[in-house]
């Protein structure tokens, strides 16, 4: 019944020879790739936006509070979202926590965005246990400027989004259960990090990585790629004190 | 010393030539995961005793139920900066980012360990100064972490053959003797434990999420600054 093969410790270790190889390749052409996304220009951003926090109103150069880079989050969680936030946007903010201290002591601030008023992010944050910044982008364009989300029109011209909406799978489907959003407004957030730096007084943008990119999943996606058996196929979610039994 | 700077345009047309490598990159990392789900498994003959916040287990009983086991290799012994009281900054690193992540294994089938040579009682004192959630076992003085780091008899032997025996600190780490740093995965099945998977060193890198989020903050990794990573209560105020 067993799908995969049985082995000699001699028969792994040949195997396994062979995959390090690939996987040191990989990790070669990984950091060709890193460089690259270093070399990427940096745009200066000439608009004002204010941003509600749990600390008050604050610019976008505040956000870097007094470091020189700024690495966010987009949780999905839009103002329509009547439940809370996307599951596995959720899940991966429970990976943040543990690297907020070292980057902030590598100059860079960690923070998280989403679209939805300040008062629903903190009282999120707080079912969590977060620690990380969590800003509310609600009162802002920043979001439409800088592709976090899609205005209505928008979302109506993407013939992706529209065959989403129009014929959802059954885990979509939960997942608007899960959210409390119909998924022509729960997908019109997108989840993506976004990097920006700040020098000499000036906040520039420098990167942007959205979903499907590997990178926009839960950190446990990474384990999973190292353990025995291949993960479900079915694509589900869910926050951590809502897991079925 | 300013970074090369640019218009909207500039950028965009930069970011979609680096997103097709991006995907490229990508379609190799798929590859590379079946690869490793497609390593043959070996049965674990060895009988193997940990000390856990439950009493003594086997190896099989550290699945506790489920047919999958991740552990991570934490160095905490004698030879590690620390000791008695803590294990590796670098290991502390790296369990930080862990430690949310493997809260959402178990639903999937998958247990998550820590595994270190140190006795309980400092594994746990650590666990709560560090604020952990994972369970973290102590292999005592088997010979577990020896056995899963070098798997030739001549590298039993001479304590030989770090990380499959690459280049990069052959010579100057000695397993008999000194800790590693590693996650293994274990598959059980009719009973049976099997040994599917290890990676070391570099190999742990894409497990560490703040490696990750360096890597795609403006200025990079770079080069580790002085006193960088501490342990997360560590750093000066």
């Amino acid at each position: 019944m067993a799908e995969h093969k049985f082995g000699t410790r001699e028969e792994w270790q040949a195997a396994r020879d062979e995959l390090a190889k690939l996987e040191a390749e990989q990790a070669e052409r990984n950091q060709e790739i890193k460089q690259k996304r270093l070399d990427l220009p940096w745009v200066p951003v000439e608009k004002e936006y204010e941003f509600d926090t749990e600390g008050g109103k604050k610019t976008l150069a505040e956000l870097f509070d007094g470091r020189s880079q700024l690495l966010a989050y987009n949780i999905m969680f839009g103002p329509d979202y009547s439940v809370g936030a996307c599951p596995g946007c959720t899940s991966l903010g429970d990976g943040l926590d543990g690297s907020l201290v070292h980057l902030n002591h590598r100059d860079v601030t960690l923070i998280c965005f989403s679209r939805a008023p300040i008062e629903r992010l903190t009282a999120y944050k707080q079912r969590m246990g977060w620690q990380f910044p969590y800003v509310s982008t609600y009162i802002t364009e920043f979001p439409f400027d800088f592709g976090l989300a899609l205005t209505e029109e928008q979302a109506q011209q993407i013939p992706e989004v529209e065959e989403m909406i129009d014929n959802p799978s059954d885990e979509l489907k939960d997942w608007s259960v899960q959210t409390g959003a119909a998924l022509k407004d729960g997908l019109r957030e997108a989840p993506s990090w976004i990097a920006f730096a700040r020098e000499n007084g000036t906040v520039y943008h420098t990167y942007t990585v959205v979903a499907p990119d590997p990178f926009v999943r839960p950190y446990f996606s990474f384990l999973l790629e190292r353990t025995p058996k291949a993960p479900p196929a079915e694509d589900r979610a869910w926050r951590k004190d809502e897991y079925p039994d | 010393m300013g970074h090369a700077t640019g218009t909207r345009e500039d950028w965009l047309g930069a970011r979609i030539a680096l997103l097709a490598e991006e995907k490229e990159l990508t379609r190799r990392s798929d590859e590379l995961a079946r690869k490793r789900k497609a390593l043959p498994w070996v049965a674990v003959d060895e009988e193997y005793a940990f000390e856990t916040e439950e009493g003594t287990k086997t190896l099989a009983e550290l699945f506790d139920g489920r047919d999958q086991l991740l552990v991570y290799h934490f160095m905490f012994g004698p030879t590690v900066e620390g000791w008695p009281d803590a294990g590796c900054p670098g290991c502390s690193y790296t369990a930080d980012t862990l430690d949310g992540a493997a809260l959402h294994l178990p639903p999937r089938g998958v247990t998550f360990v820590a595994v270190s040579r140190a006795p309980l009682e400092s594994l746990e004192a650590y666990k709560r100064r560090m604020g952990w959630r994972f369970p973290w076992v102590s292999a005592g003085g088997s010979d577990f972490n020896l056995d899963f780091s070098v798997f030739t008899e001549e590298g039993r032997r001479t304590g030989a053959g770090f990380n499959f025996g690459t280049p990069k600190h052959a010579g100057e780490i000695d397993l008999r003797r000194d800790e590693l740093h590693g996650l293994s995965a274990f598959a059980l099945e009719d009973g049976v434990v099997y040994h599917a998977y290890s990676c070391y060193d570099r190999g742990t890198d894409a497990l560490n999420a703040t490696w990750q989020l360096l890597d795609r903050s403006p200025r990079g990794r770079g080069h580790d600054p002085e006193g960088w990573p501490l342990r997360h209560d560590e750093y000066p105020r």
